[in-house]
């Protein structure tokens, strides 16, 4: 379980994070919304060792993430498919993939189970597993993005705008590939612009505004809150 | 005719010591984004240490060049650790200070321990081989072989190890290789390692066909810099291309032009690249 508890992040004078509270529960599927800027992909950062908090601290199953450490962050489950991807664009996909699994490199057998489950989810990877990275669309990107966390066997699954910039029918299918991992076992917190297709596959969400937690609840209630219905849902 | 073959076989060997010097250079500024100007004075140390366990310590040749190899990797690690790892958060032209500032540094202790006087580096691989009516030194055929067995080795490990895999993710995107847990330290070590180490085993076979001095360290440093720059910086295929490309406009050149003009018609061969082609042969636009 995913526990976030007064979480702050400065970069400077900017403060991008005011104090956050939140939680992951085994199992769930928790959307983040908020505009451009509302401090998601920070969070994100700092759940992933990337950043560290100026304030509070964020632990996963007991055990602290907020180290500065990212490998500390993989070995303890939690994996991030980040914003932009940030895929090694002239390696293979195949190559990508097995760097995913980095972390687990002394398992060659898991490995190669994992990668396999990875082309049974996405199948057109398996099409293109020798071609770069680089050469693919938007949304096969993604899902290679996606497959490189998912090789570290994560209990958790931090997704950044998954959605970001790709047509409506491969967000479907991406947000499929999602609640499938879900099915399995993977937690995942998931940032979205795109609140609607977001709200479609949560069990809660929390509304991020300006660095902090403006709105929580289930899925439901959000679905019928005034504001978020004007905000983000545009009705 | 023959005449240019005997300058081919020259330029290949050339072109080989070049290619392990520049592609430990390219190497380091793919991972780390940085133009080590210190390079050049690895290749110095790696010259001097070979010939004193050579002379002083009468080491056998290919030991020598092993040891050197060693040596010369961990002192670029040493590199890495006091003088860029502590720089990294610093604006662009701080670390490329730092490295011109390690360059003289290393150049001084070299005068102070071993004079500046020139050495005589003296290879155990003599005798020369004929064939056809072109002959080769012993010493040009090794490093020939040498070094393309090194750059073999060093494809399989980039292409066919996950250690290697770990240095051209985190030379291709940094904070992705940092989110699947790649500890980039740890590579940014072993990437300046293997970087002093090329160098050294480039001095170890080139150094015996010219001489030692404490300066030699300058010049190659100006011309694996042409390399990387002509081949497109951090691409391992460009440093290749571009250091056969140097040795072969430099041995040519002094064949055709006169050879003390052989510098000259080098460098004259880099800018034309890059005045058509600023990016480099192999580099991608930003």
């Amino acid at each position: 379980m995913l526990e976030v508890r007064d979480l702050s992040v400065r970069y400077g004078v900017y403060t991008a994070l005011h104090g956050i509270n939140l939680q992951v529960k085994p199992g769930e599927i928790v959307v983040l919304l908020g505009a451009n800027g509302a401090g998601k992909s920070s969070l994100f950062r700092t759940l992933s060792g990337l950043q560290r908090p100026s304030q509070g601290e964020a632990t996963y199953d007991g055990q602290l993430l907020t180290l500065g450490r990212p490998e500390r962050c993989v070995n303890l489950g939690v994996a991030q498919c980040p914003e932009g991807r940030l895929l090694f664009s002239q390696l293979s996909v195949e190559k990508n993939l097995r760097l995913g699994g980095y972390t687990h490199r002394r398992d060659a057998a898991g490995n190669q189970a994992e990668l396999e489950r990875i082309y049974q989810l996405f199948p057109v990877l398996a099409e293109k597993r020798s071609d770069p990275a680089g050469s693919l669309s938007g949304g096969q990107q993604q899902m290679v993005a996606i497959g490189r966390a998912l090789m570290a066997r994560p209990k958790l699954l931090l997704l950044d705008e998954p959605s970001l910039g790709l047509a409506p029918l491969v967000v479907d299918q991406v947000f499929d590939a999602v609640v499938r991992v879900n099915e399995a076992g993977v937690s995942v917190l998931l940032a979205e612009q795109n609140a609607f297709a977001a709200l479609g596959i949560a069990h809660r969400a929390y509304v991020l505004e300006g660095g902090r937690v403006t709105i929580e609840g289930s899925r439901d209630e959000l679905l019928h809150d005034d504001r978020v219905r004007s905000a983000y849902l545009g009705v | 005719m023959l005449i240019l073959f005997q300058q081919l076989l020259n330029a290949l060997a050339l072109g080989g010591a070049y290619s392990l010097v520049a592609l430990g250079l390219t190497l380091v500024y793919g991972v780390m984004k940085i133009p080590n100007f210190a390079h050049g004075s690895l290749y110095m140390v790696g010259a001097y240490v070979t010939w004193a366990l050579l002379t002083d310590f009468g080491v056998p040749y290919f030991l020598a060049l092993g040891l050197a190899a060693v040596a010369l990797g961990l002192l670029a690690m040493l590199l890495e650790r006091l003088v860029f790892y502590p720089l990294r958060g610093s604006p662009g032209v701080s670390p490329m200070i730092a490295a011109i500032g390690v360059l003289f540094f290393l150049e001084a202790c070299v005068q102070l321990i071993w004079g500046p006087d020139f050495k005589l580096l003296n290879s155990p691989v003599t005798g020369i081989i004929t064939f056809a009516g072109l002959s080769l030194t012993g010493q040009r055929l090794l490093m020939i072989v040498a070094s393309v067995l090194v750059m073999l080795a060093l494809f399989y490990f980039l292409k066919r190890t996950t250690t290697g895999a770990t240095i051209e993710a985190m030379a291709q995107n940094r904070e992705g290789a940092r989110l699947v847990g790649i500890p980039v330290g740890r590579v940014a070590s072993l990437t300046f390692f293997i970087s002093g180490a090329l160098a050294a085993v480039a001095a170890a076979l080139y150094a015996p066909t010219s001489l030692v001095s404490p300066s030699m360290g300058e010049i190659m440093n100006l011309k694996v810099f042409a390399i990387i720059v002509l081949g497109g910086m951090g691409s391992v295929p460009g440093a290749i291309v571009g250091a056969f490309l140097l040795a072969f406009a430099e041995i040519f050149g002094g064949v055709f032009v006169g050879a003390n003009f052989a510098d000259v018609v080098g460098f004259a061969v880099l800018v034309i690249v890059l005045a058509i082609r600023p990016q480099g042969l192999f580099g991608r636009t930003a």
